[in-house]
């Protein structure tokens, strides 16, 4: 990544810009320098967006977690691109993959960098608009208790699963390995007026429309699919969809899905034999202020 | 209905033709995919089907209750093709069939009366080799979570498809004299009543003769639903879903389940 430019050298005239400015600009050199900082001391506090229990469950396994951590990613997308055009929107389908990818490296390095060996529940931000395509990953890294080896950027994993799920699936054999996300955008051709006109009082099937959906699922899933067998995984859960056409273009359709990927590390699935239970609680009662008064 | 695709495009196949080589996909939550697993079953992939579909224009009459036959075959249609297509995908999987099933309409801002009906789910295939696919051969499909499949397993029952009836309704307006005879009066609309009362009987109806011809011996988790979709109020769809299954096992005995009470209220 490089730094923000000298000072100086963006302005044509060579003038060093009035003070605010200058100091944003070292601001944000000390915050991109504070990023770049060593592994934290193992007395390090740490920080965790995991509720108390999910922090229990991993402690139950022999993990814990250190340290929030963020990717974050954002890509420019040319002007005029969603208006008109045929097939896929290749601008705005790479600038998500790019995006995606380099959110994901991100957030790699910044877990490897706190020690841990892996992200869990990863909360996944997918900004579509007009002019660009942001991702924003946010996680609590993870390592087995008391790890002291700083594992390599490559090895960590990353997921949007909770630490319960990341309990439930080690216990039953799985470990995850990464997110796997695919996206496509396309133009969904317009009717005809005559088309249109002619269609008005009919039951009909409007296929261009139903295709043009169809490629941008196929090529999204397609891409999810290859990402995941590229992790090595032989499965992708709680996979979530976003569809439709685009709220700032109508005629564009978009189609994303991520997930987590997950491989049988085990010899062979371990069945966990639930046991039914009933409880016996009562669903909790607000009381109102204003039926204790009577009124 | 000559213009709808015959069958699935080529993507679609090419995206299929990958997870036949041990990779699944799946929205199940990590709960629901051990819980399939844990009644014998794998997960095969994430199926859907989707139609964007026009629906015509029926006349009502502003002081009469009728089915408009017109929108009900509309949204029978539209649902049966994206419900077909995500069938397709599952068989050609080689699946059992299909746990989780959503049916979903969204309007689009592609033109008035353009919905797109989308149907989607889980293909399964049962590890043990035994088929479990339904009286038509076709793949089971199922709007039954992870969970409630695998309490419906415990029982012995096995799903056979999922089972709808949809009825569009027109709901007669009263009448002035009608509104003016009963204002300030404590009555009953007969009218409404009535419209309200066979139009849900139309929905529950075709359900069920839907899962006759499965030869279900049940129907669960049954929802009815109540939409006006873009019709205005008094233009209203029925439509009733569930699950039909079929008891496959004798006697099953349960296990009495542990009565808790949780601390964490």
């Amino acid at each position: 990544m490089t730094g923000p430019a000298p000072l100086a050298a963006d302005r044509p005239d060579g003038s060093a810009g009035d003070a605010t400015s200058g100091d944003i600009r070292k601001e944000m050199l000390a915050a991109a320098q504070s990023l770049d900082r060593s592994a934290p001391s193992p007395a390090a506090a740490m920080t965790s967006d995991l509720s108390i229990d999910e922090e229990l469950t991993l402690h139950s396994i022999g993990w814990e977690p250190i340290e929030l951590v963020y990717g974050v990613s954002l890509h420019s997308i040319p002007m005029g691109v969603w208006n008109w055009g045929q097939g896929e929107i290749t601008h705005a389908s790479s600038a998500f993959a790019r995006s995606f990818a380099a959110a994901t490296d991100r957030i790699h390095h910044e877990c490897a960098r706190s020690g841990g060996h892996g992200v869990v529940g990863v909360h996944v931000e997918r900004n579509v608009d007009r002019h660009h395509i942001g991702i924003a990953l946010t996680g609590t890294a993870v390592r087995p208790v008391g790890a002291k080896k700083l594992p390599s950027a490559d090895s960590v994993f990353v997921s949007d699963l909770s630490g319960r799920d990341f309990t439930l699936l080690q216990g039953s054999g799985w470990m995850p390995l990464g997110l796997a996300a695919g996206a496509s955008f396309v133009y969904a051709p317009r009717r005809s007026m005559g088309t249109a006109m002619k269609q008005t009082s009919q039951n009909v099937e409007l296929t261009n429309f139903t295709e043009a959906m169809y490629a941008a699922r196929e090529s999204a899933m397609e891409r999810m699919q290859r990402s995941a067998l590229a992790l090595q995984g032989t499965g992708v859960v709680e996979v979530k969809v976003t569809e439709g056409p685009m709220e700032f273009a109508h005629h564009a359709i978009g189609f994303s899905a991520y997930g987590t990927v997950i491989r049988l590390v085990a010899g062979q699935h371990r069945n966990l034999a639930p046991r039914m239970v009933l409880p016996l609680d009562d669903p909790v009662r607000g009381v109102e202020a204003t039926a204790l008064r009577g009124a | 209905m000559t213009d709808t695709p015959q069958d699935l495009p080529e993507g679609a196949s090419k995206r299929l033709a990958e997870l036949e080589h041990g990779l699944f996909t799946s929205d199940l939550s990590v709960n629901e995919f051990l819980l399939i697993k844990e009644v014998g079953f794998h997960p095969l992939g994430f199926v859907m089907g989707s139609s964007i579909y026009h629906t015509g224009i029926q006349t009502r009459k502003w002081g009469q209750s009728q089915e408009l036959t017109k929108l009900t075959e509309a949204m029978y249609n539209a649902r049966e093709l994206a419900m077909t297509r995500m069938e397709e995908e599952a068989a050609e999987l080689g699946a059992d069939g299909v746990v989780g099933v959503r049916l979903d309409v969204n309007y689009y801002e592609w033109g008035k009366d353009a919905a797109e009906f989308i149907a989607v789910g889980t293909a399964v295939k049962a590890e043990n080799g035994v088929s479990y696919r339904n009286k038509l051969g076709k793949p089971f499909t199922s709007d039954l979570s992870g969970q409630d499949f695998w309490t419906l397993m415990q029982t012995g029952h096995i799903p056979q498809g999922l089972v709808m009836g949809t009825c569009v309704y027109h709901i007669a307006h009263r009448g002035i004299g009608q509104t003016l005879g009963s204002a300030g009066q404590n009555v009953e609309l007969p009218n409404f009543t009535q419209a309200l009362y066979e139009a849900r009987e139309l929905a529950m109806t075709r359900m069920q003769d839907e899962a006759n011809q499965l030869d279900a011996s049940g129907i669960v988790g049954v929802r009815l639903e109540e939409k006006s979709h873009q019709w205005g109020s008094h233009t209203i769809e029925f439509l009733s879903l569930g699950t039909a299954v079929v008891k496959t096992s004798g006697e099953v005995t349960l296990p009495a389940p542990t009565t808790i009470i949780s601390l964490d209220n």
